[in-house]
């Protein structure tokens, strides 16, 4: 789109304007044989923050060892409660289409789903808020949250939020939201933002030197795992980010000291270079 | 929900139950409003999401509207050869597609829909019509989201591109402009608060009054609502049809006044003869 005010996170990573995206790490390029090779996310925990994930599909590989779900409490002067949802269900398909693609790329990796959409739409910000605040205290090291709350009035706390899971040593892998206007946390900076590109290599992925989205990874008709077991095709942001998930839970598992920005660094200096 | 006569124990019962029939009536005349105002917004609504059948070439599409007082998605307006069967659907916010992008407020398209048999279904049984591909964008602003726009086939595509995720999106904003602009989501509960808010600001506050009175409001308010979107309440569908007689050209309008004048008569002179009847015993 040329529409300057339209947000579109996406742009440059599509046809033509990939080729802008030159940029030369100032430590040189990393090998992805070192970053990554022989790595396949084990010992990793990875949540996935969404519409629950499907514990028996095929996709997940059994690697589902926990399921929680988020719900306002009784009284509103009280925090949203978390409660373990044992039946493993996802009433969507979405958040297994992600948990999914993240084993896909990282089969050793530990897959928790947290449950924030519920039927209840009162406060679905706050809720969204208090699955990653429990998922930062479980000690996840990677998130994927393929979604955002546009609310003012959080504002505070996601940064806060954000903050906190970076100083814990947890890296958000967020979804940019193709809407106008503000949109927390995928638009902080201690976070990985992540677009799509319309190329049909999920080991693609794009890094962009101008924030604030900053990666863009297989987003266009990505077959996914769906609810019952099925598979879909789907194409959106929401499918970028968790490849690049699953590429940080490799780089994670086999450099447990890199910290959030390192592994940020990493992925920018293994990311595909732009045609020549 | 907090028992009504908690905050409310300073107040005499004959106060909680007049001010529980004006709410009530508020209520009934804002959601009167309201649903009077959609069929203006309808019309807005209508033309985008023709435009939109046109411009993506798609086979249909339409958009859900978030009802806050009942909790679900309903599809208000659509366009296209198959797009007709889903007007009135209601769906949870939690449920499908559709309820995902409203709930989490992220654009998505699929594709290979019919190789989710449950999921080609479940929607052919509620809208005789089973898509290949979906695109669905959120109405949203910075003070909320809407409902959704989805559009259904693109008939020179077997999906749709980010692009078409994009330009979906600009519709929607559109859309988002319209409904914001008509306050069709005006929220009664918010405007009878706001109102009771305004009116007992200048009152002193006693010994812990303030938080009891609020929570007193609420529990009053929230009481005298609860049957206001009763869905089977009769006065609706008379309502939605006056609504949709806004549309109508000046010479059915003057049929349509004619044809009023008599039956307002009628129901007049009936009302004449039961109040007869009733005053013929003791008279």
């Amino acid at each position: 789109m040329t529409d300057p005010l339209l947000p579109a996170w996406s742009e440059p990573f599509v046809g033509a304007r990939r080729d802008a995206l030159r940029h030369l790490p100032p430590f040189g390029a990393l090998d992805r044989a070192w970053a990554i090779g022989g790595s396949d996310g084990s010992g990793i925990t990875v949540a996935i923050i969404d519409s629950g994930v499907e514990r028996e599909h095929p996709a997940v590989g059994g690697k589902l060892v926990r399921s929680v779900k988020v719900e306002l409490a009784a009284d509103p002067e009280d925090d949203p409660v978390v409660l373990d949802d044992d039946d493993g269900l996802d009433v969507v398909g979405h958040g297994t289409a992600c948990a999914g693609i993240i084993h896909a790329i990282a089969p050793g990796a530990d897959l928790v789903s947290v449950r924030v959409l519920g039927p209840d739409n009162r406060g679905k910000g706050i809720v969204f808020a208090a699955g990653l605040d429990w998922a930062i205290e479980q000690g996840a090291r990677v998130m994927n949250l393929s979604l955002s709350s546009k609310s003012d009035a959080l504002f505070g706390l996601f940064h806060d939020l954000a903050d906190r899971a970076y100083f814990a040593n947890a890296l958000l892998v967020c979804a940019a939201n193709n809407v106008p206007g503000n949109s927390y946390p995928s638009l902080f900076a201690s976070v990985i933002s992540v677009a799509a590109h319309d190329l049909e290599d999920p080991a693609a992925w794009f890094y962009n030197p101008s924030p604030p989205v900053e990666f863009g990874a297989h987003g266009v008709d990505v077959s996914v795992a769906w609810r019952g077991g099925s598979r879909m095709t789907a194409t959106g942001n929401s499918f970028a980010a968790p490849h690049i998930a699953g590429y940080a839970a490799l780089i994670r598992a086999k450099h447990p000291d890199a910290t959030p920005f390192e592994v940020k660094a990493i992925l920018a200096a293994t990311a595909t270079p732009p045609p020549a | 929900m907090t028992d009504p006569g908690e905050g409310a124990r300073h107040r005499s019962p004959a106060f909680d139950r007049d001010a529980r029939a004006a709410l009530a009536a508020i209520g009934r005349r804002a959601e009167v409003a309201r649903r009077l105002e959609l069929g203006s917004a309808e019309a807005v609504l209508r033309s985008l999401v023709e435009a939109a059948v046109a411009l993506f070439e798609a086979e249909a599409a339409s958009i859900a509207l978030y009802e806050p007082a009942r909790n679900v998605l309903v599809f208000r307006v659509a366009a296209g050869e198959h797009g007709q069967g889903v007007i009135g659907l209601e769906i949870p916010p939690d449920r499908g597609l559709v309820g995902y992008v409203f709930s989490s407020g992220q654009a998505l398209a699929i594709a290979d829909v019919r190789t989710d048999p449950r999921f080609g279904r479940s929607f052919a049984e509620q809208t005789q019509y089973v898509p290949r591909s979906i695109v669905a964008v959120p109405l949203v602003d910075e003070r909320g989201t809407l409902g959704v726009l989805e559009v259904l086939d693109k008939r020179s595509e077997a999906s749709f591109s980010l692009r078409d995720i994009e330009l979906a999106g600009v519709f929607a904003r559109q859309a988002t402009v319209a409904i914001r602009a008509s306050r069709v989501e005006r929220d009664t509960a918010t405007l009878v608060r706001s109102v009771i808010g305004a009116l007992t600001a200048g009152e002193a506050p006693d010994a812990g009054g303030v938080e009891a009175r609020a929570a007193g409001v609420e529990a009053l308010v929230a009481a005298a609502l609860v049957d206001v979107g009763d869905p089977d309440d009769p006065l609706w569908p008379l309502v939605e049809q006056v609504a949709a007689l806004r549309r109508a050209g000046p010479e059915q309008r003057e049929l349509l006044g004619a044809l009023l004048d008599v039956l307002v008569r009628q129901a007049e002179r009936g009302r004449g003869r039961r109040t007869g009847r009733l005053r013929a015993p003791g008279g």
